[in-house]
């Protein structure tokens, strides 16, 4: 079920396109009709059990991503699983400092994943910058650029610490509060 | 080889080209090169003094001076001795002549800098900016009067 983003007709249009004595229904407006019942609560379950995240490391704290995804810490068992293409995952993490060199890599790669799709910043340098505030070449203030869910501060956080963001990143999607849906 | 024979080597064949030529210690020595005479000088250490190594490229502003320098590191496999290079570029329009003909793994320092420093190496293969993105090119970030650090657009977050 992805989400389809609505396209801006105007009024006029749709009473041109109505037929009398036939309802006729779009995709959109099943969507939205969706997103009110308690259906989205059962979808919300099942993409919240399902959060895969993108392998995509970009500092130190990548390492600990890394071992976060494997066997010691074992994501599986919420069903948080490393993908390495963007097109098969729901979770961006910017782990790390973010250059102006960069950021258009990471754009592309935030573009090409399907909708739902969700970000955590994880680390002092992805939040704030870190050790590299106010330098010339990093790019401040990612959360204008980025709907980031769950901000994990750490230099670099331990993998606990990733779990702890990925549990409350599945606790805001159950309780419709996330950014990476309009509710 | 030791040290004060290599200097005196160097001195004598580039008598004005070599100014300063000091041994800091047995493994360390400084010298000032004409940077007109750069390449010829590492032509030379590498074809007969057996310095086979070129350890970095950087550059240093010296704003009251209204000058440059580019710095060379050169080291050698065959004596335990570590030569530090310098020339001096006048601030408006650095340019010296590229040593990647000579030492190749001068590519990428020369390019870095180039792209902090400004400094224009002539004939290089390949002079495009190595980490920084395209449009930062002429800003310069590491010249004293750079005035894009510190970087006060972050929100306070406080």
């Amino acid at each position: 079920m992805g989400e389809v983003k609505e396209k801006k007709t105007s009024k006029s249009d749709e009473i041109s396109e109505e037929i009398p004595g036939v309802i006729t229904t779009t995709t959109s407006a099943i969507h939205n009709l969706i997103k009110k019942s308690k259906a989205q609560d059962i979808i919300n379950w099942g993409r919240k059990n399902s959060l895969w995240f993108m392998t995509q490391p970009m500092g130190c704290c990548g390492v600990e991503m890394i071992a976060t995804g494997c066997a010691h810490y074992d994501t599986d068992r919420f069903g948080i699983i490393p993908r390495n293409s963007p097109r098969q995952a729901d979770v961006m993490i910017i782990s790390g400092y973010v250059t102006k060199k960069y950021l258009p890599a990471l754009k592309r790669l935030w573009e090409q994943m399907p909708a739902p799709k969700w970000v955590i910043s994880m680390g002092d340098c992805s939040i704030s910058g870190g050790p590299f505030y106010e330098s010339y070449s990093t790019v401040q203030n990612i959360d204008e650029i980025f709907p980031i869910d769950v901000y994990i501060p750490g230099c670099p956080p331990r993998p606990e610490a990733l779990l702890q963001g990925f549990v409350e990143l599945q606790e805001k999607i159950k309780a419709k509060k996330d950014r990476g849906t309009e509710y | 080889m030791d040290v004060t024979e290599i200097l005196k080597s160097l001195t004598g064949k580039f008598p004005e080209a070599i100014s300063e030529a000091t041994a800091d210690s047995e493994i360390r020595a400084r010298a000032y090169v004409d940077k007109e005479k750069a390449k010829e000088v590492c032509q030379y250490l590498k074809d007969a003094l057996q310095f086979d190594h070129l350890c970095s490229v950087c550059g240093v502003d010296y704003i009251k001076r209204n000058e440059l320098e580019v710095v060379y590191h050169i080291a050698s496999y065959d004596h335990p001795v570590v030569l530090m290079l310098k020339a001096r570029l006048p601030r408006d329009s650095p340019e010296v002549e590229s040593i990647v003909s000579v030492y190749w793994n001068a590519n990428w320092y020369e390019r870095e800098t180039y792209e902090l420093f400004g400094i224009l190496f002539k004939n290089h293969p390949n002079l495009k900016p190595l980490v920084l993105p395209e449009d930062m090119l002429g800003e310069w970030p590491l010249r004293k009067d750079y005035e894009g650090f510190p970087n006060k657009t972050a929100r306070n977050l406080v």
